[in-house]
């Protein structure tokens, strides 16, 4: 399943901070930095676009606008009257829940703080079968990961209905038409739930060879060197400040784990209890090419040479993949 | 009939990633200070502040230039604030051009600011996460700031498009030369948020995804800082230099577009910056620019990220579309190469502080125009979904 922005509150609590206040000192002074927030409640009308989002809600029809002179169909119906024909009246006309990508379409690895549980997701625009312009839409696949290249220009995707909808842009996303049934394909209101989704499972590690132990080995001795120059600098440091996880780290020749606590990072052999975390790749060498800023753990995870167990743990990798560079930016000074 | 505008003073504060010691107060104050100084006036003999502030929630306050009236010593007279997303501060001196030239002031200050670091997000105990998402309150808020809409994946978006139609173009290793290029560049720049942050095109490629294509190294940081100019119209100009003895940097050109945000038929062609063709060409036509590959010597661009840079160089006239690599593989950009680029280290390495941004990149330009004995810059800024806005201006060094 694809997860998508949601609370029980408008406002999701978790991200709500405590009232409170620190003082930095730099240079000898003391500044006050508090914590604060600008929020505003709304009961938005979504007034003339309101016939698409209900539509998309409780009919599960995708509704567009055409003028009545040039015949152009907008999708989604932004507008009530065609700017290019003197603004003539447009009128209100259901198009199809299969179209192609405009353009191949981006994908967000990171996210803004509100999207962070969605990470990585697609937004492309969809041109649908009997609309002439471009609808902005999540494209997601069902096979787990959305690497690039697996969804470019002209690919036919199919509207896919969230089995909640609450009359948002959300309700709806695309997957690719080539991960689907023909009778999905065809089905008007295909909802997520009739989707058989690629489910997550830790990946079985072979038994390593000899050899395999000694790389095993050998990449621990120099992850644990890495993490220890990480410990004596500062920058590095600063990257995980206020953070906490214990990651098992599991490997073909063995596993370990890396255990980050505010500023600090360990390395500890063998296994550690109740990890936040799982991170499984056959080859250590992946895991200490990343801290050693040879490549990214990002890259890695996304390539599926690194396997993590929670997505949303996307945000410690970019702290690992921070770390990394900011040790090579100190080593270079 | 319209009247010359120059610039007769120019002035920034550093850009940093994050300011404890200073607010946007004055931070703002003392661009303006360093401003009038540079200029060799007084404050009292500025008619006019254009105020270029981009996020509201940046400064954490509705109307957030009100308090910088009175700050910066303009009060009880015109001021005016633009908001033009990332081309805000090119919009706010296309602005200010357009009212010396009308004969409405005299002297008028330029002045940008920006604090975007001072959003925090608590869950992930860093603020960029909450800065790109105080961005992505810009997206359009019926159909896309609900689908996880950012900056980057909007820019992103024309990127790939165009990278459909030209599939042998901003190829990764010349992306990441071009970052690498910036980072040697702003070693000259002391203002600059990474000036001591050189890379290598290996290290650029070996930084993180952060949304495909852009890679880590190949993004604008975001910054806070200040910025302004003295603009004047042509004989007070020719009077503040002949007393500071700096000379005149004339605005002789300004052109501006906004495209449509949505796209199809119709509508924004996505593989293209259309934005950006129409604002340099305006500003070449304003300027009697024929043929700017000819003429162009400094280009001072917003580069919001790298492959932006190649596109809207392209769409500039400088190389051609679908050719833009030819920046760093015909060595136009290179050092000793046809064209300055980003002598300042681009947003990229000096920083990106909205408001400020372009304003800092025509301080840039100025500096490199008399410094460098050249003649003709040009200064861009892009901004909104999808580089959807521009605003291009020409400078010109007698």
């Amino acid at each position: 399943m694809t997860e998508r922005k949601a609370s029980a509150k408008v406002i999701p609590t978790e991200i709500i901070p405590e009232p409170g206040s620190r003082t930095v000192a730099i240079d000898g002074k003391d500044y006050l930095v508090a914590n604060d927030a600008m929020f505003t409640f709304y009961q938005r009308s979504k007034g003339e676009l309101s016939p698409y989002f209900v539509a998309l809600r409780d009919e599960k029809r995708i509704l567009g606008c055409k003028c009545t002179r040039c015949g152009l169909v907008r999708v989604p119906p932004f507008l009530t009257h065609c700017p290019d024909c003197e603004f003539t009246p447009t009128e209100l006309v259901e198009v199809q829940q299969v179209g192609v990508m405009n353009s191949t379409p981006p994908i967000t690895y990171f996210a803004t703080s509100l999207f962070q549980r969605m990470a990585p997701f697609g937004r492309g625009r969809v041109i649908l079968n009997g609309a002439d312009t471009a609808l902005s839409v999540n494209v997601y696949t069902t096979t787990g990961i959305l690497v690039p290249g697996l969804i470019k220009k002209g690919a036919e995707v199919k509207v896919v209905f969230r089995d909640d909808r609450i009359g948002e842009s959300s309700d709806i996303f695309c997957v690719p038409t080539c991960e689907l049934t023909p009778e999905q394909v065809e089905k008007k209101g295909l909802q997520e739930s009739e989707i058989n989704w690629e489910a997550a499972v830790i990946p079985q590690l072979p038994k390593a060879s000899k050899e395999q132990v000694g790389i095993y080995e050998d990449s621990v001795r120099e992850i644990a060197s890495v993490i220890e120059e990480m410990n004596r600098t500062e920058r590095a440091k600063r990257d995980i400040a206020e953070w906490k996880r214990d990651i098992q780290v599991k490997t073909m020749g063995g596993e370990f784990g890396i255990l980050i606590d505010d500023g600090e990072i360990r390395l500890r052999q063998g296994k550690v209890a109740s990890p936040d975390f799982v991170m499984v790749c056959e080859d250590p060498r992946v895991l200490l090419d990343g801290l050693a800023y040879r490549g990214a753990l990002t890259d890695a995870v996304i390539l599926k040479k690194l396997w993590i167990s929670k997505n949303q743990e996307f945000v410690t990798i970019f702290k690992l993949d921070r770390m990394a560079r900011s040790l090579a930016r100190t080593s270079k000074r | 009939m319209t009247r010359r505008v120059g610039i007769v003073g120019a002035a920034v504060t550093p850009f940093r990633a994050k300011w404890f010691e200073k607010t946007y107060y004055e931070l703002a104050q003392m661009a303006t200070r360093e401003a009038v100084k540079d200029a060799g006036i007084s404050i009292g003999e500025v008619d006019a502040v254009f105020y270029g502030i981009y996020n509201d929630i940046f400064e954490r306050a509705c109307i957030p230039e009100h308090p910088l009236q009175g700050i910066c010593g303009m009060q009880n007279k015109f001021g005016i604030r633009i908001s033009n997303g990332g081309a805000t501060g090119a919009y706010t001196m296309s602005a200010a051009h357009a009212y010396v030239a009308a004969g409405r002031f005299k002297i008028a200050l330029v002045l940008g600011v920006e604090k975007a670091t001072d959003c925090y997000d608590f869950q992930s105990m860093s603020s960029t996460p909450e800065v790109i998402k105080t961005i992505a309150w810009s997206g359009d808020s019926f159909f896309e700031q609900q689908i996880g809409w950012s900056a980057s994946d909007s820019y992103a978006e024309v990127v790939l498009a165009y990278m459909d139609e030209h599939p042998g173009d901003l190829k990764p290793e010349v992306t990441a030369q071009v970052s690498s290029l910036l980072s040697q560049n702003v070693r000259n720049n002391p203002y600059a948020q990474r000036q001591l942050d050189q890379v290598t095109p290996q290290e650029v490629l070996n930084s993180r995804l952060v949304v495909y294509p852009f890679r880590e190294l190949e993004i604008c940081v975001y910054s806070e800082g200040a910025a302004a100019l003295i603009l004047a119209e042509e004989e007070t100009a020719k009077a503040i230099a002949r007393n500071t003895g700096k000379p005149v940097v004339w605005i002789t050109g300004v052109g501006e577009a906004n495209e449509h945000s949505f796209a199809g038929r119709n509508q924004k062609v996505m593989s293209r910056i259309m934005s950006d063709h129409y604002g340099a060409h305006r500003a070449y036509e304003m300027a009697g620019i024929k043929d700017p590959a000819k003429a162009i010597e400094v280009v001072e661009l917003h580069d919001a990220f790298v492959h932006q840079l190649e596109i809207s160089c392209a769409e500039f006239g400088l190389v051609p579309l679908g050719r833009a690599d030819a920046l760093i593989e015909e060595g136009l950009m290179t050092p000793g190469g046809k064209y300055v680029v980003n002598p300042c280290g681009g947003l990229i390495y000096c920083g990106h502080a909205v408001g400020a941004s372009n304003i800092m990149s025509a301080w840039s330009a100025r500096n490199e125009l008399i410094k460098r004995k050249l003649k003709t810059a040009l200064v861009h800024g892009t901004g909104s979904t999808v580089a959807q806005y521009t605003a291009c201006l020409i400078l010109e060094h007698d």
